[in-house]
This record gives structure tokens, sequence and C-alpha cells, in this order.
């Protein structure tokens, strides 16, 4: 049968298999509790997979909607693995508990019902290689797959995955397999850091996989915060500053040693001075007089909120109304575009402030035409519109599911607080008088509404939304053709 | 202006209260410069885009400040707290109907009275800016009104104007006075019906009781206020069509059914999310009345909402931040560009699955340029972006987020209460002084549509610059 859905899902899930064995190798290792489960749920996905894999075929000719379709199919897949092994290792026993697991998982989201200290080391990794791996085949999409999608304006020639995307893309290819090993080669790194600043083996391995890709997992259930150390804060920062870089431009700063690239890109220069400004409106809004662990807890905060990582040290509880605003800003904002990071992005929000200016410019001067630039790049009408619908989908959606959140029993602010923060695949949310929680609040309905909010803020909307219409399609069209055959059947 | 505080100074005499010389103080002084200014300077010949939204909106800021001087003269305000003062004046001027009295019984009659009609002279003007100058001169895509609902608007500014004006406050006039009349005949006092009709009428909310309409208690006299309520909400240049129509003009009309819609819509949600919290009747009752009072953007309280559910806050909120159609008094980002929105992200999710489709945008019957939109959609990011650095900034001063974002959505959205400790029945003193000028502020250009508040700067700026420019030639 031609279908890419069906390879996309078989792909994913016999690629999965091999995860799933590592980590029960580790957990043998380990002397762990989830060694045979995570073998077996391991080996049942990776044969279904083959399965899957045999039985479809990739088809000569791939329409849009199939694109999109099989962009989420891919997604629920990796959420459906998750899901098994989550089950099979009695980590949760309720299903939506989970997928709501799972989903934070794929998704790189810091949620969790779950108590990291008591998780076996074997699902930690595993969780912690999930959230690493889904991040790298976000990048995949990204660079290779969303342009040619152009979803929500990242298209090649609107420009707004920046003008490097547009070069990147006829040979990328041999870029991609590029791009992969700088990803790879930064975890490393960061991994080595995390060590020499103190962290234990394990951990600065699987605090260096959810760093980088903007996950947010931890091995302890204080996160960061638990080591109570400076040096891993500022390594983390660092990481999640990276993590939410383009990663085309570092990877051809780095490789023409050319390091005066960053300043030049605009997003780049945002990016750096968003944290700066939030980290100033943080203190400056603070009661008290700022010291120097003050500060460094605001700007882990800002740059954890920024990019989305969803990380925690210092305590939340104490951070002031405007401090609260602001984190909540930037969770929307999200880091720049191309990197792993959640959020909306910061080069969207450009565009948009450029359109604006626009449109008020045009309210004195009728005809004029005023393209807009960004840099040194135009970005084009159809990439702004796709932008501009993108952002009021996405808003638009916020509005039930918070709905959905305190119906399930959350007040105001941490309904929608948590509905934003994970559409931006953040995590942490206020309201409650502590940052997480929110998820153990909730029962069976937060969570499936958690879950989806999720994946849509990982996706996009635009890919979720055309795949449901695509799965109506078939429907409607034979509702048309009943209505038509109807009508002829009367006018005879 | 002037005439304005006479007329207060007469039921001032009426009442036989204070407030009487404060009032009359006012009077004179506002007349005197009035005056003055008015003497002193001469319509320019030639009158540009940029020009005629900074003559709008200054006057605005003038009539504001002018509205200031009776809350200081009678005494209802001290001097030291002149920012009050023009916190609620503004807040008059500009239909909102945030208030920062707390203590209603020592304010003399005449004030409540003044302030009452501020907000009839603000919904005054308002009414024909909104039907006849930002179409006109295409504000954020007002100029969609013209095209669907075609009535009394202008066409050229400068011919038709006044004519319009003329047509629309008749109408307006007549409305307050019916509704003034069935609020009597309902059982209201005359001081009550009048002003409650004035400010229901301009989609104000302001009170002379601190309960607001609660303090009735009575089912009838707020089914009055609700109808008051949605016909101020609608589209102006279509009751007038109506006049000669009949009913059929609001069924043509397709923001109309949105708008009613999307009213009774939220009252559902709300009945729902109320079930089991209130009594049967006592929940379809304020559901009703707080989904039109609202949707509407006039802000009238008939109990404390901020002890229902979040989720219905949620609901509120929405309410809050679309608000009534184009054409009307009320705030908001309003119905047709809620519509305009909607149809523009869909066309896009078209867009996505067939690349190369060429989709117009339709509303109604009709399809609508993509000029048109593209104002619509630069107007109602420029409003999002508003609202949220307007909440973030409030935070700051130290309000917690809640009320701080809703206050925000109310302020722009010139609606009168918001959520958290700023409810329907608590007042704005629990915004710190320096987030009450903020939010005075966000009420002005959300009232003057954004765009025009915005260009009053850049025209002024301008005119500045000209002025520079011609002493330097003289000398």
């Amino acid at each position: 049968m031609e279908s890419a859905v069906g390879v996309t899902v078989g792909a994913v899930w016999v690629l999965s298999a091999p995860v799933f064995v590592f980590c029960a190798a580790v957990d043998f290792l380990d002397r762990g509790p989830d060694c045979i489960p995570l073998l077996v749920s391991g080996l049942i996905v990776g044969l279904l997979g083959l399965l899957v894999v045999r039985l479809s075929s990739f088809p000569s000719s791939l329409p849009v909607s199939r694109l999109f379709a099989s962009v989420v199919s891919g997604a629920v897949a990796a959420l459906i693995a998750v899901t098994v092994a989550h089950l099979a290792t009695d980590t949760s026993i309720a299903l939506d508990v989970a997928l709501v697991e799972a989903a934070a998982t794929v998704t790189g989201t810091n949620a969790s019902t779950l108590n990291a200290d008591s998780m076996s080391l074997g699902v930690t990794l595993l969780r912690a290689l999930g959230q690493w791996l889904s991040a790298g085949a976000i990048i995949v999409v990204l660079v290779r797959v969303m342009p040619h999608l152009g979803v929500g304006g990242l298209d090649a020639d609107g420009g707004v995955a920046t003008r490097s995307a547009r070069r990147l893309a006829p040979r990328s290819g041999s870029t991609m397999a590029r791009l992969v090993s700088l990803y790879i080669g930064l975890t490393v790194l960061c991994a080595f850091a995390y060590l020499v600043a103190g962290m234990p083996w394990m951990d600065s391995w699987i605090h260096s996989f959810t760093t980088l890709s903007s996950g947010g997992f931890s091995t302890r259930s204080g996160s960061i915060g638990a080591f109570d150390s400076p040096a891993i804060e500022w390594v983390a920062i660092v990481g999640m500053v990276v993590a939410g870089t383009s990663l085309p431009l570092m990877f051809r700063a780095l490789r023409r040693g050319d390091l005066h690239r960053f300043v030049r890109s605009v997003e780049f220069r945002t990016y750096i001075g968003l944290i700066l400004i939030s980290v100033v409106a943080c203190i400056a809004w603070s009661d008290t007089w700022p010291t120097v662990s003050d500060l460094r807890h605001s700007l882990f905060a800002v740059v954890s909120a920024l990019s989305t990582t969803g990380y925690l040290a210092g305590d939340l509880e104490s951070v002031s109304y405007g401090s609260e605003a602001v984190l909540l800003v930037l969770m929307v904002v999200g880091g720049m575009s191309a990197s792993v990071a959640g959020g909306f992005k910061v080069m969207r929000f450009m565009v948009l402030g450029r359109y604006i200016r626009r449109e008020l410019r045009r309210s004195i001067h009728p005809a004029l035409v005023g393209k807009i630039h960004l840099g040194r790049s135009v970005i084009g009408e159809v990439a702004l519109s796709r932008i501009i619908g993108e952002l009021f989908l996405a808003s638009m959606t916020i509005i039930p599911i918070a709905m959905l959140f305190s119906a399930d029993g959350l007040d105001l602010e941490a309904a929608i607080s948590f509905a934003v923060s994970s559409l931006s695949n953040v995590g942490f949310a206020f309201g409650l008088g502590g940052p997480d929680g929110h998820l153990q609040m909730m029962g069976a309905v937060g969570h499936l509404a958690a879950a989806l909010m999720m994946l849509v803020g990982r996706v996009s909307i635009t890919p979720v939304l055309v795949t449901l219409g695509g799965v109506g399609e078939p429907l409607q069209q034979k509702v048309r053709h009943m209505r038509r055959t109807a009508t002829r059947e009367v006018l005879r | 202006m002037a005439a304005a505080m006479v007329l207060s100074v007469f039921v001032a005499l009426i009442d036989g209260g204070g407030g009487g010389f404060g009032l009359t103080a006012a009077a004179i002084v506002t007349g005197g410069i009035g005056a003055v200014c008015f003497l002193g300077s001469r319509v320019s010949p030639s009158a540009d885009a940029a020009l005629a939204f900074a003559s709008v909106a200054w006057s605005w800021l003038a009539v504001s400040l002018a509205g200031t001087l009776p809350f200081l003269f009678a005494g209802v305000i001290s001097w030291a707290h002149f920012d009050d003062a023009l916190f609620e004046s503004i807040s008059g001027f500009t239909c909102t109907g945030s208030t920062i009295l707390s203590d209603f019984g020592a304010v003399p009659q005449s004030i409540l009275f003044y302030r009452s009609l501020t907000q009839w002279l603000g919904g005054m003007g308002l009414v024909v800016l909104a039907v006849a100058v930002l179409p006109a001169l295409g504000i954020g895509g007002l100029d969609l009104i013209a095209s669907e609902a075609p009535g009394p608007t202008a066409d050229r500014l400068s011919l038709k104007v006044r004519d319009t004006a003329r047509r629309l406050w008749l109408l307006y006039g007549a409305a307050t006075c019916i509704l003034a009349i069935v609020l009597f005949l309902v059982g209201m006092s005359v001081f009550d019906a009048v002003t409650h009709a004035f400010t229901t009428i301009a989609t104000g909310g302001y009170s002379p009781h601190a309960e607001s309409i609660a303090y009735f208690d009575s089912f009838v006299v707020e089914l009055v206020v609700i109808a008051g309520m949605l016909f101020a909400g609608a589209n102006f240049s279509m009751h007038w069509r109506a006049l000669s129509d009949g009913i059929r003009a609001y069924g043509s009309v397709s923001e109309t059914r949105w708008y009613v819609s999307l009213i009774a819509g939220a009252c559902v949600i709300l009945i729902l999310v109320n079930h089991g919290e209130l009594e049967w009747f006592q929940n379809f009752r304020e559901s009703l009345f707080y989904a039109v009072s609202l949707g509407s953007n006039t802000g009238f309280g008939s109990s404390n909402y901020v002890m229902w559910m979040p989720a219905a806050h949620i609901t509120l909120l929405v309410l809050m931040l679309v608000g009534g159609m184009s054409g009307s008094t009320a705030g908001g980002m309003k119905v047709l560009r809620l519509q305009v929105v909607i149809r523009y992200s869909f066309r896009e999710l078209m867009r996505a699955r067939h690349p190369s489709a060429v989709i117009p945008i339709r509303l109604g019957s009709g399809t609508i340029e993509e000029q048109i939109a593209a104002k619509v959609v630069g107007f109602v990011l420029l409003y999002l972006g508003l609202i949220v650095t307007g909440g973030v900034v409030l935070s700051g001063l130290g309000v917690d987020p809640l009320t701080a974002f809703s206050g925000s959505v109310s302020a722009l959205g010139n609606v009168g209460p918001a959520l958290g400790e700023a409810g329907p029945s608590s007042n704005f003193l629990v915004f710190p002084r320096a987030a009450r000028v903020v939010l005075m502020m966000m009420m002005a250009l959300g009232r003057l549509e954004l765009f025009p508040a915005m260009l009053m700067l850049v025209a002024s700026l301008r005119g500045l610059g000209q002025l520079q420019r011609s002493r330097e030639q003289m000398k």
C-alpha cells in the first residue's frame, strides 16, 4: 500500500527500538527493575514498525496535505512508543498519565506528574533521550520539510527561517548531516561542562540531553536547583541560551570561525537583547535589593522560559508579579527560528512588529507599498499572512484548553499560564504557589488536553489542523457525493 | 462642555445638595478657556489624514482635562489627587466606567449626574467618530462597515459629516429618552432613570450606586437595561436604516448575526459553567446580564462575578476583548474585526492545503480586499500587543497578574470592571497610583481606536517641526 504516513510511522518505531534496547541495557547495568519491560516493549515497537514499513511503500507523488499528515503522524507515533514504555514499566499505570508523560517527552516539555527521584535509571534515560532525539528530529523537519510546506511562514522564500535556511535548502542533504553532527557535538560539550562543574557522570549526560534539546527533564525532582551549585547553574544557563539559538546560524559562524556573524544576525541581537532587558526588568521589579545569586536566578528563569527549556532553580514561588508576567511573555516568544526551542519564535514577532509599523504608516499614506525588511532580506506577503494565520490560530486554541484546565480544577491564573506554558513546551507555570504540580492537580481531561496542547505547540497548529481536515476529507467527499446524487434523483 | 456643567448645576439646585458652587466655577473656567482658544485659532485650509487624527485625539484629551474641574472644584477629589480626577474624567469621556470613587454616599448627586453626563457626551462624540469619521479615514479597516451596512456613513468627510452627525444625534437622543422613560416606568426614580439611560446608551457603565444595577434588585429593570445595552452595542447606522427598512435591516448584516450569537454562546457557556453553583433562575439571570453587559462593553454589575468559576472568567475575558459591533459606542476590538481575523486565519489553513489556490476572504455575502484585511489584522495585532504590554507593565507595578492583564483588557476595551481584585463590586483604587496613570493612557488609546492616538503624536511632532522651520525663515 502506498502511504507516506505508514512509512513515517514505521520508520519512527523501527528507529526507536534501539533506543529502548539501549536504555534497557543501561538499566540492566544499573541493576534497575525496568530492564525486561523496556526490552520487551522495545522489541514490540520495533517489530510493529517493521511490519508497518513492510506493508507500506513510499508513494510516487506526495501532495502537500499528505506531507503534513506524515509530519503529524511521525510525532504521534513517537508519542505512542513512549506511552507504551511508560505503561510497560509501571512508571505510570493510568493511560492518561502515560499519554501526557509521553507527550512531554516527545515535545520537550518539562511538565510531569511523576517524581523524578523514584524513577529507575532506564526510564529516566529513556525520557531524556526521547527529548533529545525528538528535538533532533524537529531540526530535520524544520530545515528539511517545513520550508517546502511553508508552515507559519517558515518557508524558504519567506526567509523567516533566516537567510541561512534558503541557502541551506538546495544542498540540504549534506548540510543536514553537518547540522546534526553540530547538535551532537554541542551535547557532548555540554555533558563535559556539567561534569567539570561537579555533576555526577550519569546526571551530566542526562541533563546535557535535556538542556540542548530545550526539553527540561531532570534526574532530580528539584530540577537543576536540587544540585545547589552556582557552577552547574551557569553551565545550564549557557546551554539553554545555545539551545535557543538558531542551529544553521551557529553552524555557519563556527565553520568559518567568523563569530561576527552572530552580531550581524538581527534575530540573534534581538534574542540576546530580550534576555538582558527581561533580566533587568525582573531585578528592578523584585522587592529586595538584588544580590549576585538573585541575578543568577533571574537570568536562569528568564533563559529557561525564553528557550522553553523549563528547568527550575531558585524558588519561583517568590518571584514578583512583574517577573511572573515577563516570564509568561517570554514563554510565548520562545527561542530563535530554526532552533530546537518551542514558542512562537523571536523572528516571527519581529516580523509582526514591522507589520504593525507598516500598517500605521499606511493609515497616513494609503498608497504606500511598504515591503517588510528584516536585516537584508525582504519578507514576502505570503509568508507574512502565514505567520499571522499561525499566530491567531494558536492563540485561539489557548481559550478552550484553558477552560478545560480550569474545569478540571485549576484556578484562572494557573489554567491560563499552564495553557501558555504547554503550548510553548516550557513546563513550569504559575498560580499554584509552586512552579510545577499543575498536572498533578488535574484529572484525565486536563491530562489529555495538556498532551494535545504540547503536541500542537511542537508541530505547530497548521499541520495539525490540516491533517485533521485531511482525515475528515473522505467523509466530506462522501457526503457531497451523496447529496449530489440525491439532487440528481430529485431532478429526475 | 460648559453647557453640560451648567445643566448639572441645575440638578444640584433641584436636589439641594452640595456641589453647585464647584460646578458653576468649573463651568465658567471651561467656557472662558474654550472661548479664548476658539477665537484665537483658525481652521487650517488643508487637512490631511494625520491632521484629522490629531485634532480628534487632542480635542478628546482637552475635554477630559476640562472634565476634571467639577470633581476638583466640588471637593469630591482633592487637588493633590489631580490624577484621580483625570482618571474619573477620562473613564467618563471614553465611556469606560472604571471608577475610583469608593464612598458614593459622600458624593453630591449633582456630581454623580455630571459623571453620567460625561459618558453620555463621550458617547455622542463617539457615535459620530465610529460611524462617520473613522470609517471615512479607514482606520483599522473600519471602511468595511460602509461596504456592508450602507447607512448614514460619510463618504466625504468634510461635506457630509455635519449632516450625518445631526441624524445620529437625533437617534442617540431619542434612544436615551425612550430608555429613560421605560426605566422610570419599571420603577426607578427620575434621577436614576436618567443617569442610567445616559450611561447605558453610551455603553459607559457608571452608575450612581456603588452596587450598580444590583442596587435595584429587580429582574425587570435588568431586562430593560439588557435591551438598552444590546441596542447600544450594535451599529448605529444600522439602527438608522432599521427606522425605514424595519427589522430586516438587522438580519442583512452578518456582523449582527455574529454579535448576537457571540453573546448568546457566551451566555450558554456561563449558564453551563455556573450550573450547580447558583440556583437555576439566579444563574440564568446573572449569566444573561453579564453576557450582555460585557459583550457590549458596558460594564454594569448585577452581582459579583469574581466569585464565579474560573472557566466563566475566561468567557467574560473573551467578551471584554471582542466588545460590541463596529459603528457603536461599545469598545473592544469589535466583532467585525474578529470576523475578519477568523476568516483570515482559516483562509491560511486552506492555503496551506492548496498552496496555489487563490481564495478570497469572505465576509457576509461579499468578499473583502487584501488591503483592508491587512489593516484589520494590523489593528488586531497592535491591540493584542498593547494588552500584553499593559499587563506586563501593570504587574511590574505590583498588581497581581490576573488583575493586571484583565485590567489591561478592560481599560483598552473601555469596559469598566476587570477580574481579580478589580471586580464589579470593587473600584480601581486597588491599582497603585502609577498603574492608574497607565490605565488612563490605555483607556484613551482604546477609545481612539489606537491608530489616531498613535498618529496624533506623529502629526503634533510634525506641526512643531513646521513651526520651528517657519520661525527660522522669519529670522
